[in-house]
C-alpha cells in the first residue's frame, strides 16, 4: 500500500517538485498545506505517513507547525525540506524529533533518501 | 548603517549554486557598486527580509527575458499554462533559496539564527519600487539569458531586531 505524504510549502513550485519527485516512486501525495497552521489541521485530518514541511511561511512557520504535530503525535515523521541550512535550524528540529532536514536546493536522491529512511 | 562587503561573497556563492543547480544555467560575477538607497534595474522585482543578527532586506532584480528562460528551465516539460500561473511563484522560490542558503553562509555560529521572510514579487514594464531608502551593495551578475542585480541593505545588529515581514505593501505598479 502506497505511503501517505502531505506537502508543505508555501511555494507552489517547490509543492510541484516534491509531488513530482516522489509520485513517479509510488508515493501518495494526500494533501498539500501552504502554511503551518494549515499543516497541522491537514495532519490531523488526514493522517499521513509522513510530512514534508518547509521552514518560512506566513501565518505559522515549519518549526512551529512541527512542535505541534509532534505534541499531539509523537510518532509522526516528518521531514524538514526548507532554503535556511543554517546549524541551528538543524539542531533544533533535530531535538523537535524531526526525522531529517533537506536544504533547498535539493537532488531527486536526497528527498528520496530522507524521505524512505523516515518511514523505516 | 554599517554596510560590509563581506556580507557580499555569500551571495554570489548562493547564487551560483542555485542557480547552477536547478536552472543548468552559469552565473558569473559582475561588477560591485554602492547606491544611497535601493533602485532596481530590471522589470521584474523580488524582495526578501533578513533579520536576526543582520537585519535589512535584500533585492533580486532580472529582466523579464532572463526571468521566461528561468521559468522554461526549472518548468521544463510543463504546459504554458502552468509556467504562467507558477510564473512568479517559481522565481520567488529560486530568490528564497539564494538568501536561504546565503545565511547558512554568513551565519558560521551555532547559537545564532538568522531568518528571512517570505518573497515578495513584482513584474511589469512600468513597474516602480518603493523601499525603505538604505544604502546598498549592488552585485551585477552574468547569464547567458542576462543579468541580475542582489541589492544588498543589510546592517550588522548587536541583539535581535525582528523587522516586519511583511513587504508587500512597499511594491507597487506605476
Amino acid at each position: 500500500m502506497a505511503k501517505r505524504v502531505l506537502v508543505v510549502d508555501d511555494a507552489n513550485f517547490m509543492r510541484m517538485i516534491v509531488k513530482d519527485t516522489l509520485t513517479p516512486r509510488g508515493f501518495q501525495i494526500c494533501g498539500e498545506a501552504t502554511n503551518g497552521a494549515e499543516a497541522v489541521q491537514k495532519y490531523q485530518q488526514l493522517k499521513p505517513d509522513l510530512v514534508t514541511m518547509d521552514i518560512t511561511m506566513k501565518v505559522k512557520d515549519g518549526l512551529q507547525a512541527a512542535r505541534e504535530i509532534l505534541a499531539a503525535d509523537p510518532n509522526a515523521r516528518i521531514v524538514m525540506v526548507t532554503a535556511l541550512g543554517q546549524e541551528r535550524m538543524l539542531l533544533d528540529s533535530i531535538a523537535l524529533g524531526v526525522r531529517d532536514f533537506v536544504v533547498k536546493p535539493f537532488t531527486a536522491e536526497r528527498i528520496l533518501s530522507a524521505v524512505e529512511k523516515a518511514l523505516i | 548603517m554599517k554596510i560590509n562587503a563581506k556580507h557580499v561573497n555569500p551571495f554570489v556563492e548562493a547564487a551560483m549554486k542555485v542557480v547552477s543547480q536547478i536552472a543548468g544555467i552559469e552565473v558569473r560575477r559582475g561588477h560591485l557598486s554602492y547606491k544611497p538607497k535601493v533602485e532596481p534595474s530590471f522589470g521584474v522585482s523580488i524582495i526578501i527580509g533578513i533579520y536576526g543578527f543582520l537585519t535589512g532586506q535584500v533585492v533580486y532584480s532580472l529582466d523579464g527575458k532572463l526571468a521566461e528562460s528561468l521559468v522554461d528551465k526549472l518548468l521544463a516539460g510543463k504546459s504554458p499554462q502552468q509556467k504562467k500561473i507558477m510564473f512568479l511563484d517559481s522565481l520567488g522560490e529560486v530568490a528564497n533559496m539564494i538568501t536561504g542558503n546565503a545565511t547558512a553562509l554568513l551565519n558560521q555560529k551555532t547559537d545564532q539564527i538568522l531568518n528571512i521572510t517570505t518573497p515578495a514579487i513584482a513584474a511589469g514594464d512600468n513597474l516602480s519600487v518603493h523601499l525603505v531608502p538604505k544604502p546598498a551593495l549592488v552585485l551585477g551578475l552574468i547569464t547567458q539569458h542576462g543579468p541580475i542585480e542582489i541589492s544588498i541593505a543589510v546592517e550588522e545588529k548587536e541583539t535581535l531586531n525582528e523587522t516586519d515581514s511583511s513587504f508587500e505593501d512597499v511594491l507597487t505598479e506605476a
